[in-house]
């Protein structure tokens, strides 16, 4: 997994990249095509829900297309986008806590448990049949910071100094929330 | 706290991560609400002057845009969810009944729009949407509620592009109704009532009685008068299948044009074969379960004895996976070579 260009960065999406670059729509909805799957995957699994991963990958393409004249090329489109898109969600989930009238913490160490008695649909679970259904379901019902970071961490590959640069927490945090993730999922799984 | 020695403890775990698929394909096309937003962005960018830099043959989409930008704009006037929706003028001179729209104006549930061959206007669909009314249409408004934003369109051609929950928008024609399933299409009738419906996002339905099509992104289907909606078909269908398809809905050709279809059809032809499934006598209904058989596998869970008797949910499943691979393929064209046959990348 982790952040390798797809086939089409090496070779055709710089020119695709250069025509949207000049305001060609039908070169960015190209691009849309060429990397919604992967957009919309991380919105879902980033948010656990499945209507916001679908408003939250427009944003995220909305995001993109105001911000593609600062894309220089020196990385892949493909990584340009899914840090971009994972800003997106993060700027969107610290904007939601800002709103929040209530305060509470926000991570929800009882999802994971509420999950596993039967009691929170996995949002992604539908979209990925087979044996990672219940992988799905369980990352689901992880507290969001552990969930934030086992998706970017061990789904996305990014490293904990990326994630702490991109969340705002220590990278020893980002560690902590990882081991946290995994043993929950392991429990999840287990039972 | 995490790293070699943690991941080795959890071995099993990120094994089953390793298997995660990396790419979900979101359950409708976003691609319209993309489009809309950044189509905004870029008009406010674009400022004055964009007349000279533009050829003339862009100036109707363009017009059409503003006006629709327009009418956006100077929404709040008029009830979005009441019997009134708003249409402006693009070109030439449309009429709202027998008086002439000059700018902007409402269209009440009873009215009836008309262009001639040289006007054209857009009217938006509540909150849901917009539609694009072209030369020599008339188009009626039927309902206007939260629940059912309904036009009965009489002759001419509309485009349409919706983003909103299935079954909200509905349009009328003398040989069916479009059935909205989140979508963007030309619908074109003629001056007997036949129709012709192009889907260029998304799904839709046509309806007309007992009879019952859905034609996804890149496929057509006809529309005839006393007949109503006929097989969809792919863009790029071949000939002899297109000929094959009207003579089996349209001129009762039975078991010969059924045959005709089976040895035209590709894989990419499976959205085909699986509407007429349903539409043969049990006897043919094997040899087109055969050959669809032969073209795309059928999924687990779809058995060639339900497929025969047509249970309903061994039908939805078998269309769950062409419907899937017809979508890959028109979302794709151009950028991955996707197997017909499969979905996946060749």
């Amino acid at each position: 997994m982790g952040l390798e260009p797809s086939r089409s960065d090496r070779v055709g999406v710089t020119d695709l990249v250069r025509r949207a670059q000049q305001g060609d729509r039908d070169a960015f909805q190209a691009l849309y095509r060429e990397h919604v799957g992967r957009v919309y995957a991380l919105c879902l699994r980033l948010s656990a829900d499945a209507v916001r991963a679908e408003e939250l990958t427009q944003d995220a393409f909305v995001r993109a297309w105001e911000r593609l004249a600062s894309f220089s090329g020196e990385s892949a489109f493909s990584s340009w986008m899914y840090r971009l898109t994972v800003n997106v969600v993060l700027q969107e989930r610290r904007a939601a806590r800002r709103r929040s009238v209530r305060v509470v913490t926000t991570d929800d160490p009882a999802a994971a448990e509420r999950a596993e008695r039967g009691e929170q649909g996995g949002a992604g679970g539908d979209a990925t049949p087979g044996l990672s259904l219940d992988l799905e379901r369980a990352v689901n019902a992880l507290p969001p910071g552990a969930r934030e970071v086992f998706v970017l961490h061990d789904i996305e590959g990014y490293r904990h100094e990326e994630i702490a640069r991109l969340t705002g927490v220590a990278a020893g945090t980002s560690k902590a929330q990882l081991f946290r993730a995994r043993r929950l999922l392991r429990g999840m799984l287990e039972r | 706290m995490t790293g070699p020695e943690n991941d080795a403890e959890f071995r099993d775990l990120l094994a089953l991560v390793a298997k995660l698929p990396t790419s979900i394909e979101p359950p409708r096309d976003l691609w319209p609400g993309i489009e809309a937003r950044i189509a905004g962005r870029r008009e406010a960018r674009t400022g004055k002057g964009w007349a000279r830099r533009f050829p003339r043959w862009a100036l109707v989409p363009l017009a059409a845009a503003a006006a629709l930008a327009l009418l956006l704009a100077r929404r709040g006037g008029v009830s979005r969810h009441g019997a009134v929706w708003e249409v402006t003028r693009v070109a030439g001179l449309p009429r709202v009944g027998a008086t002439p729209l000059a700018a902007t104006g409402a269209l009440r549930v009873g009215e009836r729009l008309e262009t001639d061959d040289s006007s054209r206007a857009v009217i938006l669909v509540g909150d849901i949407g917009h539609v694009e009314v072209r030369p020599d249409t008339r188009i009626r408004l039927i309902r206007a509620q939260r629940t059912d934003h309904r036009l009965a369109l009489d002759r001419g051609e509309i485009y349409a592009k919706v983003d909103a929950p299935p079954r909200l928008f509905f349009v009328e024609t003398p040989a069916g109704t479009a059935v909205d399933l989140g979508c963007a299409y030309t619908l074109a009738v003629d001056s007997i009532g036949n129709g012709l419906i192009h889907v260029t996002g998304g799904y839709v339905e046509l309806d007309r009685e007992n009879r019952r099509s859905i034609i996804p992104l890149g496929f057509l289907a006809e529309m005839r008068r006393g007949f109503g909606p006929g097989t969809p078909y792919a863009e790029d269908a071949p000939d002899a299948l297109r000929r094959a398809l009207a003579a089996l809905d349209f001129a009762d050709a039975g078991a010969v044009a059924v045959r005709q279809v089976l040895a035209a059809a590709r894989p990419e032809d499976a959205v085909s074969l699986w509407h007429v499934l349903g539409r043969v006598d049990p006897v043919l209904r094997q040899e087109v379960y055969d050959r669809l058989a032969s073209l795309v596998p059928p999924p687990a869970g779809v058995t060639r004895e339900g497929a025969l008797r047509l249970d309903r949910a061994v039908l939805e499943n078998y269309w769950t996976a062409i419907r899937r691979i017809a979508w890959r393929k028109a979302i794709l064209k151009g950028i991955r070579d996707i197997d017909p046959r499969t979905g996946r990348a060749r």
